[in-house]
């Protein structure tokens, strides 16, 4: 970059390098300024005796209860259609309404507690949804008459906000945006130690020291980009999962691949011989590159784990990534794959001067 | 450059279990649906590529020092 930009205008740069720094750009500011679709933080009381009436106090987040007071309706989803409607709803402020529901005395299913899920629509600002918002003990006296209310009332014609909008997640809220910053981290860690195994293959091919440089310059932007994720990512559970390591099995696997690559710098370090310390590192880098494909994508997809993607949790494809976070998911990662690529390419120029004096 | 990426994490943990002390609210961190995780994040990634970029630079200058005495 800098010999270019001596002998020619400070703009001339390879299509990609602009390609890299547009899609980024349009990731950062859409990743930031696109809304939350309304979501519900809080319900008091969270629990109620069956057969008697309450009122429940909602605490909604990105929410405008006042635009059109007559369009809410509200909910208390024991099961599929086994709901009780609102008797009435109150919105106090955008933020706050209060509605009154009556538990039946009897349900459907016996249980020692029911937790029921509340649904709340509005016409113009769509359904938020709580799941497990209130606890009902089970009455003393059962009215086996009160059953039919469960289901007298059906969730129907609910609406979807119009305009872009990211999914409200309880728990993740605002931090569903860290998938555009967290998770393009590792698909680029994984591009990067691809292509340097891939310079290690060609360097079997035709001994040449300089694919041995290639192929060490992705293996060090590639481990930044690693411990970037790994950092980033122990923020994200500190806040979501309570504690910045839960030894679980995708955190582990992806500490193990980066220190089976912080391992191979150490090792390269230890080797005198320029050609013998190229050999040992070409061997080495394909078989640490193989490795990850257990380590990253067949072991924490075998038993439980926190992480989206992994056993027991829906895949990435599933509710964890609508159509407007697609919009800007897929430009993330490219846009990180290409920055990527581009320090690695900085980083093999440098090398090979440092080589060449 | 790891050890400055970790102490920047560090500075960021200590940031926030002082806030939780500092209060008896919800700390600052979560507040507002959490949006300050997803600043930390951002913050994170770009200081680091940042310090990166840095030494980079440093690296090149050094080669050009020698390049030049030569």
């Amino acid at each position: 970059m800098m010999q270019e930009s001596t002998t020619n205008s400070p703009f001339r740069l390879a299509a990609w390098k602009w390609a890299a720094m547009i899609i980024l750009i349009f990731v950062f500011i859409a990743g930031w300024i696109v809304p939350l679709k309304p979501g519900i933080i809080k319900v008091t009381p969270d629990r109620a005796v069956a057969g008697e009436m309450m009122v429940v106090d909602v605490i909604g987040y990105n929410s405008f209860y006042l635009t059109d007071t007559t369009k809410l309706r509200g909910w208390l989803r024991l099961s599929g259609d086994t709901v009780i409607q609102a008797h009435h709803i109150q919105a106090w402020d955008d933020r706050n309404l209060s509605a009154s529901f009556y538990i039946p005395s009897v349900f459907p299913v016996r249980q020692e507690a029911y937790p029921l899920t509340l649904v709340l629509d509005h016409g113009a600002e769509g359904t938020s949804i709580l799941p497990n918002a209130i606890f009902i003990t089970p009455a003393s006296v059962q009215d086996t008459a009160e059953m039919k209310l469960w289901f007298r009332d059906k969730i129907e014609h609910v609406h979807e906000k119009a305009g872009v909008q990211y999914p409200f997640r309880n728990i993740l809220a605002e931090t569903i945006r860290n998938t555009y910053f967290h998770v393009p981290m590792w698909f680029c860690m994984i591009i990067l130690f691809g292509v340097s195994a891939w310079y290690s293959l060609q360097y079997y091919r035709n001994a040449d020291i300089d694919f041995d440089r290639k192929s060490v310059a992705f293996i060090k932007v590639g481990l930044v980009f690693g411990l970037l994720g790994m950092v980033t990512g122990m923020l994200w559970a500190k806040n979501t999962w309570n504690a910045y390591w839960s030894w679980d099995v995708k955190q582990n696997m992806s500490a193990i691949s980066l220190l089976i690559y912080a391992a191979l710098m150490v090792m390269r370090s230890s080797v005198e011989d320029d050609m013998q310390k190229a050999r040992l590192t070409a061997g080495y880098n394909m078989f640490a590159f193989v490795l990850l494909i257990p380590l990253l994508f067949i072991i924490p997809r075998m038993t439980d784990s926190l992480h989206p993607g992994n056993g027991g949790n829906p895949a990435l494809g599933g509710e964890d990534l609508d159509n407007t976070m697609r919009m800007v998911f897929y430009p993330a990662v490219v846009g990180f794959i290409l920055l990527g690529l581009w320090i690695s390419q900085l980083v093999y120029r440098t090398d090979k001067l440092k080589g060449n004096l | 450059m790891s050890v400055k990426s970790i102490l920047a994490f560090l500075l960021l943990m200590i940031f926030q279990t002082a806030q939780a002390e500092g209060e008896s609210t919800p700390d600052f961190i979560r507040s507002i649906g959490k949006i300050y995780v997803v600043a930390g994040v951002c913050l994170i990634i770009l200081i680091t590529l940042f310090i990166y970029m840095i030494r980079l630079d440093r690296k090149i200058s050094r080669i050009e020092k020698r390049q030049k005495n030569e």
